[in-house]
């Protein structure tokens, strides 16, 4: 059953000086159960689509200026606030890159978790308390009962974090937007974490949003795969498809320019040439267009909507049976794909 | 520690502590953080030495000792036969000229009102290089080098990309043409898409200018990748040393194992396959590091051995295991063959109870 559904989302953002086009028109589903991963990398979006989806963007600056987001029957992006702040946490809810930002410094995480219990679960204080000994248990916090009394800067980066995702699955929301939850967080901790957002979401059937920008954490977690660029989901598809053959000349060329741990062969890197886009200039034409080795004139005039691989598929846009769609005119083969390079000999920009 | 010809740097039992002070008036001393807590390496002349291991583990103080940015609290630097280690004023300017540093982060490593030219320029003014105008042209140079366009000496470091500006840090680095340079996390804060640029630069210098790298990263995919020979770090000690081959094939300190196990491959038919050894608890604080070997709090081969009492009690000295491969583990050998190596190497089938 489909949850979420995000359709020609474009959000910008007012500054003194230039407008952001943060989100370009992003549309996805998302149904119950199924970890979805967005990629891309700095600046392309990630965190401003699920920011929008919750309806925090940093106000005043941060628009909605077209689309819908809708979560079952409820149309977010039309609620009134109190209705939204209802659903925040209980139905969707977030882990954010810094946990500092949403914790309350002057409260002890056992007052945090009690508070949103009894607030919006309806438990006495001593029922709350004893849920949230339970929750911090779950999230592997050893001796949760005495660190109830504890502020959230004495915990370590690591114990935040997972004090973190307790509090977002203290009401048992149906999705989970988990931000960049590892990133700052060392690999022997984040494999920790990973695992535990793993357990949890099967045992309760949550879906999640992943952000990522790496293509290791996306391959182990997620079943489906958003890659965005300049604001735009530019491919989707399954996970296991995408990374076996991506089509989409800025996928194929993050996976050509990191280095693999278990590669014993030491191949070259194919960097992805030039800068990433400046969002404060409108899109025309193909966002990838000015870095693309695989450009063609018709791309700089066309910005290319995200279809099928396989033309004529019919859509699906959830679970297992997705159809790999991308957003590109000239989309790379295998063969090109392994290459890191176009192989026609006409055109291109390379 | 075995010592071989062609060395040019040789660090032995380096310490580095930071006083912790405390009181308002008196300052008292009441404590270290002991950063770098005993390290021993060597740096051949023309490789890639590649040090890795998790934040705090004291890789940036490694570095910055060597370069002698810090003065180290104890121990030995030799670079090119010349001890460093107590080295001061005009002596120590000398030497600095061949080792350069590259700092992690672009966007606070450069002065923000200099231009380009001035920051490429500065060294070699500092060491006294060349005419004005020689080291204009040498500035041009060392800029078509790295990849910037030279018409952009007038400009800003705010005006360039992150990518960018790592490339003027690695011009900067260049200028006085140093035999040694240690790079301190490249390319962790740039874009994925444009960390391969800065990769590919650096080992086609060091081809050109037969440079010797240190190269300091958590990120053991991009070490896998650069490095021949990787010292592998643990709350201010060398857990494992050898060549890249045998760290990834074949690692032999229960810690490495785990490393190298946490880290994600981009791959979902690999990751689907794979098995994890998940570490418990937190990385120790270097304040006050965990007695006998510092990794036993969280080794899953010490549980498996039946909690020996050396692991909480000696600390383990660096040994050689085999030629080049020096490893601080009391029971190396059980490491070797076990299916917690294969789970990480590749080789052989999972075991089939989940380790750890
Ligand atoms: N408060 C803001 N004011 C102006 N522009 C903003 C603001 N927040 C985000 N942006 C811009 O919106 C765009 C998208 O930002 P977003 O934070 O979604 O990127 P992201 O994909 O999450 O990147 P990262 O990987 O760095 O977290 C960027 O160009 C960013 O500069
Ligand atoms: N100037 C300083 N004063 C006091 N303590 C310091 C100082 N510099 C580093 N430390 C401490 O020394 C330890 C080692 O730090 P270092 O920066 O060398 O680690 P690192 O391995 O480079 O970590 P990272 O991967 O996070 O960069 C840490 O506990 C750190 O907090
Ligand atoms: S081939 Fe054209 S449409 Fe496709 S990514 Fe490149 S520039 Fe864009
Ligand atoms: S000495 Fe003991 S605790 Fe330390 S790594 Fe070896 S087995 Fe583990
Ligand atoms: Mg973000
Ligand atoms: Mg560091």
């Amino acid at each position: 059953m489909v949850l979420l559904s995000v359709a020609d989302l474009e959000v910008r953002f007012h500054t003194a000086d230039a407008t952001v086009h943060a989100v370009n028109g992003v549309s996805f589903e998302l149904e119950e159960g199924e970890t979805l991963g967005l990629v891309g990398e700095s600046g392309c979006g990630k965190s401003v689509t699920s920011l929008a989806i919750m309806r925090l963007l940093p106000q005043p600056a941060g628009r909605i200026t077209g689309g819908t987001v809708t979560f079952r029957d409820a149309i977010l992006t039309e609620l009134p606030e109190d209705e939204m702040r209802d659903l925040r946490g209980k139905e969707i809810a977030m882990v954010f890159q810094d946990p500092m930002t949403s914790l309350n410094p002057v409260l002890t995480v056992g007052e945090q978790l009690t508070e949103t219990l009894m607030a919006h679960r309806q438990m006495t204080r001593q029922q709350a308390r004893a849920r949230a000994v339970a929750l911090l248990e779950m999230v592997g916090i050893p001796r949760p009962a005495t660190r109830l009394g504890a502020y959230p800067h004495q915990f370590s980066g690591g114990m935040r974090q997972r004090v973190m995702i307790a509090m977002a699955l203290a009401l048992e929301p149906k999705v989970l937007i988990a931000d960049e939850p590892t990133t700052a967080l060392d690999v022997t901790i984040q494999a920790q974490i990973l695992d535990l957002v793993r357990n949890l979401t099967a045992d309760f059937g949550t879906a999640v949003i992943l952000i990522t920008h790496d293509l290791g954490v996306v391959a182990g977690m997620t079943g489906r795969v958003n890659v965005m660029y300049a604001g735009f989901v530019v491919e989707t598809g399954t996970t296991a498809e995408l990374f076996a053959h991506p089509r989409h000349p800025y996928t194929v060329g993050l996976l050509r320019s990191i280095p693999r741990l278990d590669d014993t062969r030491h191949e070259d890197l194919v960097p992805i040439e030039g800068q990433p886009p400046d969002m404060t200039v409108a899109p025309r034409g193909c966002p990838f267009a000015p870095r693309c080795a695989w450009r063609e004139e018709r791309c700089v005039a066309e910005n290319p909507a995200l279809e099928p691989v396989v033309p004529g598929t019919p859509i699906v846009t959830t679970g297992p049976g997705a159809t790999h769609r991308a957003a590109c005119w000239y989309p790379a083969t295998d063969e090109e794909a392994r290459h890191g390079a176009p192989l026609r000999a006409a055109g291109g920009a390379a | 520690m075995s010592t071989s010809d062609g060395a040019l740097l040789r660090v032995e039992g380096l310490r580095v502590y930071f006083p912790i002070k405390s009181g308002i008036i008196l300052e008292r001393h009441v404590g270290d953080v002991r950063a770098v807590d005993g390290v021993d390496f060597e740096l051949r002349r023309g490789e890639t030495l590649g040090l890795v291991g998790e934040s705090g583990c004291g890789k940036t103080t490694t570095g910055r000792a060597i370069v002698r940015l810090y003065r180290p609290t104890a121990g030995s630097i030799r670079f090119d036969g010349q001890e460093l280690a107590g080295l001061e004023g005009e002596a120590l300017r000398r030497v600095r000229r061949q080792m350069q540093m590259i700092f992690q982060d672009p966007f606070a490593s450069l002065n923000p009102r200099m231009t380009l030219g001035s920051i490429v320029k500065e060294p070699l003014t500092i060491h006294g290089i060349g005419s004005p105008k020689e080291r204009e042209g040498r500035v041009r140079q060392l800029l078509e080098v790295v990849g910037l366009n030279p018409g952009f000496v007038n400009r800003y470091p705010h005006e360039f990309s992150g990518g960018q500006r790592q490339r003027i840090g690695v011009a900067r680095a260049l200028a006085v043409q140093p035999d040694l340079v240690v790079a301190d996390e490249p390319i962790s804060a740039l874009d994925v898409s444009i960390q391969a640029q800065i990769l590919n630069l650096l080992e086609r210098l060091q081809g050109e200018f037969g440079l010797t790298y240190l190269f300091i990263a958590h990120d053991l995919s991009v070490v896998r990748h650069i490095s021949d020979r990787v010292a592998v770090m643990y709350v201010g000690r060398i857990a494992e040393v050898a060549s890249s081959r045998d760290i990834f094939l074949g690692p032999l300190h229960p810690y490495t194992v785990a490393l190298l196990s946490a880290i994600p491959i981009p791959d979902p038919a690999v990751e689907a396959r794979r098995r994890r050894i998940i570490l418990k608890g937190d990385v120790p604080n270097p304040v006050a590091p965990p007695p006998g070997c510092r990794f036993h709090t969280r080794c899953w081969l010490r549980g498996r051995l039946g909690n020996p009492a050396e692991c909480e009690a000696v600390d383990p000295r660096v040994r050689d295991l085999a030629a080049g491969h020096q490893v601080a583990c009391h029971f190396a050998e059980q490491v070797d063959g076990s299916a917690e190596q294969r789970l990480v190497t590749g080789r052989g089938a999972p075991p089939a109870s989940s380790p750890a």
